[in-house]
This record gives C-alpha cells, sequence and structure tokens, in this order.
C-alpha cells in the first residue's frame, strides 16, 4: 500500500455525523484484506482470525473536526456550531464545504479591513458567520443540522513532510489498513480487530460502542499527538520525524507501553516516549474501561498544526508506527505477560 | 471571463514581484495595442481607436497584490515573514502558502489545545507566526528559500453562484477589465497601465502617471464591502451584485466631481461608495505633475486583503460597461 496516496485519499474525503466519504473509502479498503463490516455510525470494524481466542483491537478514529449549520439567514449568511476543538482564531476567510443536499463551497466571513480594529475577541462562534454566496437560493439547499468541513486538498511539502486536512486521525487509519495488509495471509498467534471509529472528536464516543462490540483482551490506539513548533514547548510535543511516541500514562498499561519501546529499541525502530500525566484524550481512554476492563496501549503520530486544515506530518512517522505493531502483533502483544 | 479572472488571480505577484502577471497580461493584449514596460515594470498601453481623443486618458489597473517576504530561517528550519501589503493575522493563522509560485508551506502555530486562559480569544502577535516547509533542520530549509523570497496564501477559485471567491482579486479584476477594454475595438485612443506595488504606497501608478503624462484618468480597483451577515448597512461601505462602486472621496483622493456625476448619471447599474475609507492608484495618479482629473470604479469585494476574497461577476460587467461610458464620454468631449 502506498502510504502517502492512501492519506491523501483518505484526508480530501469528509467524515463526520452522517457524511461517511471517507468511512466508505476506509471499509473498501479495509475489506480487501480482512473480514470488514459496518457497525454504528461510521464504525468500520475488521477482523483477522488467529490461533488462539485472545483478541487485539487496533483502534484510529475515522471522523474529523468539523462544524454543523444551526442558521441560515434569507441572504445566504449561516450560523454554525462546533462539531469539536476547533479555534475559532482560524475561521475567518476559512474556505469550506458545507454539506447540503449537495455539496456547496463557503467562506467565513472576516472583519472588512475598515471595520477591523485589531482587538477582535474570538469567544463566540455565532459571530462567525458563513458566506455561501448564495442568497436567498441557500435556504433551498442548506438545512439546519447540515455539517461544515474543511475543503483543503492534501499535499506534499518536503521530503516526506505533507500537509492536509483531518490527518487527525486519518494518519491513525492508514496505519490500521497498512497493517491489515501485512498481516493478512500471516499465521497470527491470536486475533486482529481493526476498529476504525467515529466520533472521537465528540467525547470518544464511537470507541466507546465498539470496544464493547468487540470485547478485546488487550488494545492499542493509533492517534496523533502533538509535533514541535517554535511556540510549544518541548515539554508539551514530540518531535516531527522522530518516530513514533509510545505512550506511558496512569491509565495506560504499562506493560504494553514497555512492549513496545522494547521492539522499537531492538529493532532500531525510530521512536520516542510521550507521558501523560493520566488521561490521554485519545480513544484509549474509553477503551481501557469498557466492560470488565481492557488492558490498553498507545502509539501516536507527531502533527503540528492539529485541528486545522494544515495538518503537518512525516510519513515516515506513520511507517514507525507500523513496523512496531506488526512485530508486536505476530509475537502476541502481552498474551503471555 | 470567469476564466480570464481565474487565470488572473492564481499568478503569484506580491508587490516588486509582479513579473509572472506582467507576463501574462502581455500575453493577453499582444496585438490589440501598442505596449511596452517601463523601469518599474509598469506595462505602458497606447491602444488605438477609431478616433483621436479630446483628452489624453490613462486606465489603470494594479497587477500587485498583498503576499509575504521571507525575512530569515531559524536554527530548526522555520521561515520568518513580513506581510508585503496590509493582511489581517485572523487571516494568515494556519493558511497554506507558496513561495516563489512553487515551494508549499504552512503558517504554523500552537495548536488551541496547548493554549492557556484567554490566549485563543485573541489573536496573537503577528510577528510569531512562522512558515514551515517541512524542512528538517535550516540547512534543508536553505536549499530551497532564501531571505527575499516571496510568497502568497494559496487559494482555490472557487464560483459560489454568481459570486466568484479567490485570492488577488485586488486588482487582477481590474486588470481582467482593462484588459477587455483594450482587446475590443475602440472608439476613441486611450492610455493604459498595468501598475506594480500599489500595496506599498502605490509607486507603480505614480511612474506610469508621470510617464503618460495624461489629463484625466480612471482607476479600476476592487474595493471592501462590507454588506454582511452582523454589519450594519450604514457600515456597508457598498453591496455585491448592486454595481460597480464609484467614489467620492477616500483616504488618499477627493475625486473630480463632474467625473464622478457623470458615472451616476449613465444609466449604467453603479452604486455610491459610501465611506471615506481605504484608497487606491487615485492617490497617486491625481497628483502626478500639475495633478490629474480622477475617477475610480471599483469592483465590490468582500474579505477583501484576504485570500478568500468574494466579488459578484454582474458588478464585474458593470465595471466593464461603466469604464467603456467614461472613456468615450471623456476622449469623445462629452463629458467636461
Amino acid at each position: 500500500m502506498d502510504i502517502k496516496e492512501t492519506l491523501f485519499r483518505l484526508s480530501d474525503l469528509s467524515a463526520v455525523g452522517s457524511i461517511t466519504e471517507a468511512s466508505d473509502l476506509a471499509f473498501e479498503l479495509l475489506s480487501k484484506y480482512a473480514d470488514t463490516a459496518r457497525a454504528d455510525g461510521l464504525t468500520v470494524i475488521g477482523k483477522l482470525k488467529g490461533k488462539s481466542d485472545y483478541t487485539i483491537m487496533l483502534d484510529a478514529h475515522i471522523d474529523e473536526v468539523a462544524l454543523i449549520v444551526t442558521d441560515i439567514d434569507k441572504n445566504g449568511f449561516i450560523t454554525a456550531a462546533k462539531c469539536g476543538g476547533i479555534d475559532l482564531r482560524t475561521l475567518p476567510a476559512r474556505p469550506v464545504t458545507v454539506h447540503g443536499k449537495k455539496d456547496i463551497a463557503a467562506v467565513f466571513c472576516s472583519t472588512p479591513p475598515h471595520l477591523s480594529k485589531g482587538d477582535e475577541v474570538f469567544d463566540d462562534i455565532s459571530k462567525l458567520k458563513l458566506d455561501t454566496g448564495l442568497g436567498e437560493k441557500a435556504q433551498d439547499i442548506i438545512s439546519v443540522g447540515d455539517y461544515i468541513t474543511h475543503r483543503t486538498k492534501a499535499s506534499t511539502l518536503f521530503g516526506t513532510r505533507v500537509t492536509g486536512k483531518s490527518f487527525d486521525d486519518r494518519a491513525g487509519v492508514v496505519c490500521l489498513l497498512e497493517l491489515a495488509e501485512r498481516l493478512s495471509g500471516k499465521k497470527l498467534p491470536c486475533n486482529v480487530v481493526f476498529s476504525i471509529c467515529d466520533s472521537e472528536e465528540l467525547g470518544l464516543r464511537g470507541a466507546k460502542t465498539a470496544a464493547f462490540r468487540i470485547q478485546p483482551d488487550e488494545a492499542v490506539a493509533i492517534d496523533v499527538s502533538f509535533g514541535d513548533g517554535p511556540d510549544i514547548s518541548p515539554d508539551d510535543c514530540g518531535k516531527l520525524s522522530g518516530g513514533a511516541m509510545v505512550g506511558v500514562s496512569p491509565i495506560l498499561d504499562r506493560r504494553i507501553s514497555d512492549r513496545l519501546a522494547d521492539i522499537a529499541k531492538t529493532e532500531g525502530i525510530p521512536y520516542q516516549t510521550e507521558v501523560m500525566g493520566g488521561r490521554t484524550s485519545t480513544d484509549g481512554d474509553v477503551i481501557s474501561v469498557t466492560a470488565n476492563g481492557v488492558r490498553t496501549g498507545l502509539l501516536s503520530i507527531p502533527l503540528r498544526n492539529m485541528h486545522t486544515d494544515v495538518e503537518v506530518i512525516d510519513t515516515e512517522d506513520i511507517k514507525s508506527v507500523c513496523d512496531i505493531l506488526e512485530s508486536y502483533i505476530l509475537s502476541g502483544g502481552v498474551m503471555n505477560d | 471571463m470567469t476564466d480570464l479572472l481565474r487565470r488572473l488571480s492564481m499568478l503569484d505577484g506580491t508587490s516588486g514581484d509582479e513579473s509572472a502577471v506582467r507576463d501574462f497580461i502581455i500575453s493577453q493584449i499582444d496585438g490589440f495595442c501598442e505596449y511596452k514596460t517601463d523601469p518599474l515594470g509598469n506595462i505602458i498601453v497606447f491602444k488605438q481607436g477609431k478616433n483621436r481623443s479630446a483628452q489624453k486618458l490613462l486606465v489603470d489597473a494594479h497587477t500587485d497584490e498583498v503576499g509575504l517576504i521571507i525575512t530569515g530561517i531559524t536554527d530548526k528550519g522555520f521561515l520568518k515573514f513580513r506581510t508585503v501589503g496590509g493582511i489581517d493575522t485572523s487571516v494568515l493563522m494556519f493558511r497554506r502558502v507558496r513561495i516563489n509560485g512553487k515551494i508549499s508551506g504552512v503558517i504554523g502555530g500552537k495548536p488551541v489545545h496547548l493554549t492557556h486562559g484567554d490566549e485563543a480569544k485573541k489573536l496573537p502577535e503577528k510577528s510569531g507566526l512562522y512558515i514551515d516547509i517541512g524542512a528538517r533542520d535550516k540547512a534543508e530549509a536553505e536549499s530551497a528559500v532564501a531571505p527575499g523570497d516571496r510568497a502568497v496564501i494559496e487559494s482555490e477559485f472557487t464560483v459560489m453562484g454568481d459570486k466568484i471567491k479567490s485570492k488577488a482579486i485586488d486588482d487582477r479584476i481590474g486588470c481582467a477589465v482593462l484588459i477587455k477594454l483594450i482587446r475590443e475595438d475602440s472608439d476613441y485612443d486611450f492610455y493604459a497601465s498595468f501598475s506594480v506595488q500599489e500595496e506599498v504606497g502605490l509607486r507603480g501608478a505614480k511612474t506610469a502617471a508621470y510617464g503618460v503624462d495624461p489629463q484625466s484618468a480612471i482607476v479600476l480597483e476592487a474595493t471592501t464591502a462590507a454588506d454582511i451577515a452582523g454589519v450594519d448597512f450604514k457600515d456597508s461601505v457598498c453591496r455585491l451584485g448592486e454595481g460597480a462602486a464609484v467614489s467620492f472621496m477616500d483616504n488618499g483622493t477627493v475625486y473630480d466631481r463632474e467625473y464622478y456625476k457623470a458615472a451616476l448619471n449613465s444609466g449604467i447599474p453603479c452604486q455610491v461608495k459610501r465611506a471615506v475609507a481605504g484608497g487606491n492608484n487615485s492617490g497617486a495618479v491625481h497628483l502626478s505633475r500639475e495633478g490629474v482629473r480622477t475617477l475610480a470604479i471599483s469592483v465590490p469585494c468582500r474579505y477583501i486583503h484576504s485570500a478568500s476574497s468574494v466579488a459578484d461577476i454582474r458588478d464585474f460587467d458593470s465595471a466593464l460597461s461603466l469604464a467603456r461610458f467614461m472613456i468615450n464620454g471623456i476622449c469623445g468631449g462629452k463629458i467636461k
């Protein structure tokens, strides 16, 4: 599988609520390698059978940060609410797609220069209107409850670094698809369930029901985490191109964390440690407390400009995550530990 | 028409770096007029009409756009920049940029998750912004970019009903009107300038007007329109779809009263620019030599100086008709 090409295809599509484009593509791609089914919402679950009943769940989320229409006025201006953590300051003059009866290009209003005093306060999304350019016709095409997503196409930067929207967490989804390809047809010591989940950005909701359905013995969540930048404390971020970030946290299983790091160390796969003091703000937080509890690990891909349409990652970091997890699964995870 | 505007708007021409725009415009007007370029890079045009003109008239549009200039490269390979022309920080944060017409980068920043207190409610200092081209270190960045290189914020040209959304509508829409005027048969002779460096102080128009030495001038522009949700009518300046805006006064010019009245009485759909705000090349042209009688015809533009400027195609048609009417009126001696 071409990691970059698959990432770009997934990134350019939308997946939130009733907008299933990226989820449909993930289903199609995962079906090539695993016994795959749709679950609730956008969630896609694929299974590979192993030699034992022990089941490892690999999780990534398919949904993206988005907005939802709450009002359309007679001049074609839209008011919206957030679906996930969007920085309001990034919205003025931002081009977006409104998924109405058909997809409509729109742009967030920005304060005209003659009215701008430079002291704008971004504390209320209802003040930020969207311009459809359609005038009164907008009300025929767009309804309250329609979704709004970024429309930026993914693009290559220097070397293996790339930019686009929704790399959070399509980069994780690409890891799952790549692993499905690598592991399919191999003799596996345990079952592997790929869980491509809905509604992470609304509070880890898709993983909660998916984990309950799967009832795994252990799980590894694959998400993105903060990449480095000049205005970010090194304590708050990982290094872009520094390899997979192995999560260590009180809510994660320490033996899984250690095993993931050991594999990276032994096999010379680039990795870095990400230590958190409690919850990880990933699907791992809910998977670990599903049913009787699930031993859970976390691998993250460093990503800059999180929750914007100019997210930046290094595809080599995706590869590092895949390399670690391939060995991890083939050695049965922590099933004997 | 939309195609001409699309091709013009997608060219990168930050002030002082207008050559791609200049080359394209020359390809469009070649064979329809006499032209030359002056030392600053203005295209100076003589358009021969069917009749000689009663007045020496200059019609101007500017080729440059607001953008960014790279000022330095950090040890980690990030690029520092300044804005060229006025760009609000809110339309700079987290944008895709294109450097030297080919290198992709993004304006990066701290994700909202890592902000503290009221930090995410206020815009950051513009000086703290940086461009990330994906270079791993300074040497890698230096292999592609040098201080002084120019960048624009990338934008997709999008049709939105009767409207279009793009970067650089200010003032490629004026260039498009002027190209149309030059390519069609004219009743009268007139001069034209596609001028550089408007956004950094009306500099190209100053030398263009000196060189042409006109008695009258028409400046074709895009101007701010605030006919948007949450803004009162009185603050809206002008409105999309209601025709070209004609100025009586702005921060650079008190316009010729007779030309202003003639435009409003032309019978062509147009509107008054209802504010003393902004400015354009008229500020330089009307003070050239012993003074030049000047009119500004502007296409209303929402979110001007952002990469998501929005204008209405019907207003382009109005600006073209009105410019043609004024050329014929002034050059034919009917408008005194």
